[in-house]
């Protein structure tokens, strides 16, 4: 494993009496694609939401590239590179999916508010270079030619590549995807793998995803972290992971066994 | 004659209200209900500001002066109740906003150096309808240009979903504020065209009924067009004006009407007349560009 690019040290969230997430910790190389796995209400978004700033954790540090960033805003986290997609998809959804993609790239946007509204030189090269690199982006995701559509209207699958796409746009080291495959077909899920090996291939950058599809999951990660009642209880590589009696407890039930079998139950 | 060119006037200043409350409102998404506190700021500061510096200078450079100075004062107050206000969401928000509208009503009612309740008096009448209507040729320009660049874009984020905007790398609190603050600027500019074309001003002109009238035209119009602001704006600043002229019982009953009017209006449109989209001359004659359709 090369230098890890995330590191996160014993991050615990209290809610309240209530504790989602103990003392969790994991470290993530620069491009690894490692899996974060568990039952319902284990505890796996809120590590999400303590790693991107939307929550701080009551203990406990998250470092990007070895600088500490707890309690920064969400919009600097995503600015010095951790990039998110969202559980249930949030897109922009009465906006253009090229303005989805032009937003993810704001924050590297150079011209002021009075270059905006004066329309100057830099204003004309910066919005040129912005819509180049999200029609780039676009084309290699499939869409460039539902630029003008609005994100709404496309279809369920392609909201998820979109979402994906985005996030990239922000240009991000690690991107963290929530259960990119929720609510897909078998077809689609099987697309998304393909996707998701390949951006992290094509981009080079490290991916953490939390997934209920035990084949996706399976499949594309390099290692897996199992979380139950917000405590890790098992890691290591997805075979290992399959065959752990501690895991099998807790989260793919008793009597199925999981590489022939559906999703597990809460799917 | 004159009645008419007071009316057009006085939409072209509605214009100004509706636009830079669409602002906030349509295009940010945050519900602002205190807006006429911002026009009362500009309001009294552009009739301070004429009135009491009487500047040896020729009245329109005046007037355009005192416009500059009552958006840098409307602004800074917008930026004071922006900064603690916008943290808060939705109702919260607008109840916040609420009042701080009426806060700085009040205090205006006691400052007797303005008048206090007995209203500002004595105005000179600078403005007329060119100089409005060159304001409402500026703030159409200014929001449109705005949303056509990034910090445009950025603004709109906030209104679909602020959690994937601040995901996305964009400070959200830096954006919203900035929207509160251009928009109450621009409202301080609405307040002193009215306040030098109506040479009276008092506290009772700015109540909060005010900040709902505009936001009706808003609302009306459909949140998030500039050019619904536009027609919302007219339409309300005229009609209660023109049911004067179908005779005595339609003149006693006109506020009755109005408000039929407007029920009846959201009944058949509930996105407001344009929803969220720009009327463009040219494509509705069929000559425009079909590609940049959308706005």
């Amino acid at each position: 494993m090369s230098s890890p690019i995330l590191k996160i040290d014993s991050i615990t969230m209290r809610f309240g009496g209530l504790v989602a997430v103990n003392r969790f910790s994991m470290e993530l190389g620069s491009k690894d694609l490692v899996g974060v796995i568990g039952p319902n209400g284990a505890g796996k978004t809120t590590i999400f939401n303590m790693v991107t700033g939307h929550y701080e954790p009551t203990e406990g540090t998250v470092y990007l590239s070895g600088k500490n960033i707890n309690g920064l805003r969400p919009a600097f986290i995503t600015q010095s590179g951790i990039a998110r997609t969202f559980q249930n998809i949030r897109l922009f959804k009465d906006l253009t999916v090229l303005d989805n993609i032009r937003l993810a790239a704001h924050y590297t946007v150079e011209y002021g508010l009075l270059a905006n509204i004066f329309r100057t030189k830099k204003y004309h090269a910066e919005e040129k270079r912005v819509h180049d690199e999200a029609m780039e982006l676009l084309k290699i995701f499939g869409l460039e030619d539902k630029k003008y559509h609005l994100a709404k209207n496309l279809p369920y699958g392609q909201q998820r590549r979109l979402e994906i796409a985005r996030a990239l746009a922000t240009k991000p080291k690690v991107l963290l995807l929530d259960e990119p495959a929720a609510g897909m077909n078998p077809k689609e899920t099987k697309d998304l793998t393909e996707l998701i090996r390949w951006v992290r291939d094509k981009f080079q950058i490290a991916v953490l995803l939390i997934e209920h599809d035990m084949k996706l999951v399976m499949e594309v990660c390099e290692r897996i972290y199992v979380v139950d009642h917000g405590e890790l209880i098992a890691q290591g590589a997805p075979k290992d992971i399959q065959s752990n009696p501690k895991v099998i407890e807790a989260y793919l039930g008793t009597s199925e066994t999981e590489e022939t079998g559906p999703t597990p139950g809460e799917a | 004659m004159d009645y008419f060119i007071y009316l057009a006037q006085l939409s072209g200043i509605f214009i100004i209200l509706a636009v830079s409350l669409n602002l906030i409102n349509g295009i940010c998404g945050q519900f602002s209900l205190g807006h006429a506190g911002f026009w009362a700021v500009g309001a009294y500061t552009g009739a301070a500001f004429t009135v009491f510096l009487d500047l040896p200078v020729p009245g329109f450079v005046n007037l355009f002066l005192s416009c500059g100075v009552s958006f840098i004062a409307a602004a800074l107050a917008g930026l004071l109740i922006g900064v603690p206000c916008l943290r808060l969401r939705g109702d919260y928000l607008a109840i916040a906003t609420l009042g701080f509208g009426e806060i700085i009503r009040i205090v205006i009612m006691n400052m007797d150096s303005v008048g206090g309740p007995r209203g500002f008096t004595d105005i000179p009448k600078l403005a007329n309808i060119g100089w409005v209507y060159l304001w409402v040729v500026i703030i159409i320009v200014f929001v449109s240009n705005l949303l056509r660049g990034s910090h445009g874009r950025a603004i709109i984020s906030i209104r679909e979903d602020e959690i994937a905007a601040e995901s996305m790398g964009i400070y959200t609190f830096k954006y919203k504020t900035l929207a509160f603050v251009i928009g109450a600027g621009f409202a301080g500019v609405a307040g002193t065209l009215y306040a030098h074309t109506q040479e009276f001003i008092s506290p009772m002109g700015f109540t909060f009924m005010w900040s709902v009238i505009i936001l009706l035209m808003i609302i009306l119009g459909g949140l998030g067009s500039i050019t619904g602001s536009v027609v919302g704006a007219i339409i309300l600043t005229l009609l209660p004006e023109f049911l004067r002229f179908f005779g005595q019982t339609v003149s006693e009953w006109r506020m009755v009407i109005y408000s039929l009017l407007l029920i009846s209006l959201m009944l058949a449109r509930p996105g407001g007349i344009f929803g969220k989209h720009e009327f463009n001359v040219l494509k509705f004659l069929g000559i425009g560009k079909k590609e940049e359709a959308n706005s």
